[in-house]
């Protein structure tokens, strides 16, 4: 197969997979597994990818047979790939969960493979327009599948949901018009070269509306005041779809847009980015533990874990930015299995519950521990004897508020008759089994994240 | 010309942001597609050049206005388009899930059980 052909492969499954079952009832469990397994197809072709590209380097092709700095450039290099891998894995999972447990609406997989088809594009993409069109698939996608659900707090979080991230896409448009209005061009290359030719005022501007839209995205610090509202009253699956694989648009647009195109920038916010993110962890911790339900619990820590990945972005340089694609990773594997076993009952949970629970806080063995230990090494390195402070008092806050929330949840409601169905404890208990064998055998993700910091500029040693 | 559209983006901007912070939804959507073709316009500043249109056969030496934008924008309002329509959709949902809008403050009917937990 060709280079050209491969690049497209994951995609073309994706939106396929996606427009044959628009027509079809997806509460029929056979149309839930065909795009369970539609979905597993493009996680083969991303894996197939990603195995070329480890032997020989990124893959580029330009749509359209145009000639370069003409057409629209897509390329699978490490980065993408990483973060591709995880959000398509987290949508598999997802959806796998919630066709076990009985699919109620009749769009939900035709959705997740049209999120799957953003994602991928998102991943794939080396212009920054194709870059929002493909967010935006994205984005769409997840405004109809936040209101998945039968209660009117559903369609409320939906709502809530969707007015913050149309406002977070329209400050990226800007930002992404901004960029072709300094540079003249769309492509990325180009953008990361001639951008070191605008003038740095203006610059500095297009890179806080791009910072201000995917910090949004995040759920970072001070634009926060959704996150909990809407994980919250959205559906369990939903909630993990939207915060382990939407969200993974944000740390990669950090990287992408921040430490690729950017980095002049980057490097002079360093400090105030660093502060951000170390408010996001201490707030998020200290709000996680005075939150009373457990996908509250859930939401405030996911605004302290997004903390780590900027403060490591900020730190910036190989290390920093390989801590933070590591971090990113983990933190979205970790938020799948909480999110998941929230909406689940019986004993095999709880025990998920606290295997992740100690991924959150970094305790060995687990794939959280190297995340954090990855971040320690950088603050280290940096000479930021804070940073190891913080790093230390946040690990020890998410340690009190994941056993509260244990506590709480299997507890103190203990002896609930309504177990949930068998396959679905044992997916989640699986996913959390990986992540605890990921803490054992750590080489091949922190390889991989190494070789994904590494193609930025800010990175490579 | 600049001057022209940097005034309407901020008209459609602050007029847009007017209307996001009321209380009634289908205002709150008004809001949201007047931000959102704001930005919209701003894609339109953000090419703008001075010369003939750009359509092949092109004349040497005479400049073209860039077309890029266009094509750009376009894909813009159709993303806008669609998203507007969402929102409704999701609006007129919570508006029959909720019987009441939460705008009126005189609502006759009592709220159901699942608001008043955890709000």
């Amino acid at each position: 197969m060709s280079d050209g052909a491969l690049l497209l492969l994951p995609l073309a499954i994706a939106w396929f997979a996606a427009l044959l079952l628009s027509p079809l009832d997806g509460r029929r469990r056979w149309v839930g597994w065909v795009a369970v397994s539609a979905l597993g197809a493009g996680l083969a072709a991303w894996i197939w990818l990603a195995v070329r590209v480890w032997r020989s380097g990124p893959i580029e092709m330009i749509a359209g047979n145009w000639g370069p700095g003409i057409g629209i450039r897509l390329r699978a290099d490490e980065l993408g790939i990483a973060f591709a891998l995880i959000s398509i894995l987290v949508l598999l999972a997802a959806l796998a969960y919630e066709v076990l447990g009985g699919v109620h609406e009749r769009a939900l997989p035709e959705l997740v493979l049209f999120m799957a088809t953003g994602l991928t594009g998102v991943f794939l993409t080396a212009d920054i327009f194709n870059f929002y069109v493909f967010f935006e698939i994205a984005m769409i996608s997840s405004f109809v599948l936040a209101s998945y659900g039968t209660e009117a707090r559903h369609y409320r979080a939906a709502l809530t949901f969707t007015l913050v991230n149309v406002l977070g896409s329209v400050v990226f448009l800007s930002g992404i018009a901004s960029l072709y209005h300094l540079t003249g061009t769309l492509d990325m290359d180009a953008v990361a070269i001639r951008v070191a030719d605008a003038p740095s005022g203006s610059v500095m501007l297009t890179a806080v509306l791009i910072f201000v839209a995917f910090g949004l995205k995040l759920g970072l610090f001070p634009f926060h005041a959704w996150v909990p509202l809407v994980y919250r009253d959205t559906w369990p699956a939903v909630a993990a779809i939207l915060s382990a694989a939407l969200a993974n648009i944000g740390s990669y647009g950090l990287l992408r847009f921040g430490a690729g195109l950017l980095p002049r920038e980057l490097d002079l916010t360093a400090g105030g980015i660093i502060l951000l993110g170390s408010l996001s962890i201490i707030y998020g911790a200290i709000q996680a533990i005075g939150a009373r339900t457990g996908s509250e619990v859930i939401a405030w820590s996911s605004i302290g874990q997004v903390g780590y990945i900027l403060v490591a972005i900020g730190i910036g340089g190989q290390i920093g930015l390989e801590a933070a694609v590591l971090y990113a990773l983990i933190n979205a594997l970790n938020k799948l299995v909480l999110f998941l076993a929230i909406g689940l009952r019986g004993w095999l949970v709880g025990a998920s519950v606290a295997l992740v629970a100690f991924s959150v806080a970094g305790v060995p063995p687990s794939a959280g521990f190297f995340g954090k230990l990855d971040i320690f090494r950088a603050s280290v390195a940096d000479g930021r004897n804070a940073l190891i402070v913080l790093v230390i008092v946040g690990g020890a806050l998410s340690l009190v508020y994941m056993f509260q929330f244990y506590q709480h949840r299997f507890w103190m409601n203990g002896g609930d008759e309504d177990v949930s169905p068998l396959s679905s404890r044992l997916l989640v208990l699986g996913l959390a089994v990986a992540i605890v064998a990921i803490g054992f055998w750590p080489e091949p993700l922190l390889a991989l994240s190494a070789r994904a910091a590494a193609v930025l500029p800010g990175g490579g040693v | 010309m600049i001057l022209a559209l940097a005034l309407a983006v901020a008209v459609l901007f602050g007029a847009g942001a007017y209307l996001l912070v009321k209380r009634d939804l289908v205002r709150v959507v008004g809001g949201i597609i007047l931000i959102s073709n704001a930005a919209n316009l701003f894609i339109i500043s953000a090419g703008l050049t001075r010369g003939r249109e750009p359509i092949y056969p092109l004349e040497p030496g005479v400049r073209v206005s860039d077309p890029l934008v266009q094509a750009l924008v376009l894909t813009a309002i159709v993303i806008t388009f669609g998203t507007a329509a969402v929102v409704l959709g999701l609006v007129y949902q919570v508006y029959r899930g909720t019987t009441a809008e939460p705008v009126e403050p005189e609502q006759e009917n009592p709220p159901l059980n699942h608001e008043t937990e955890g709000q």
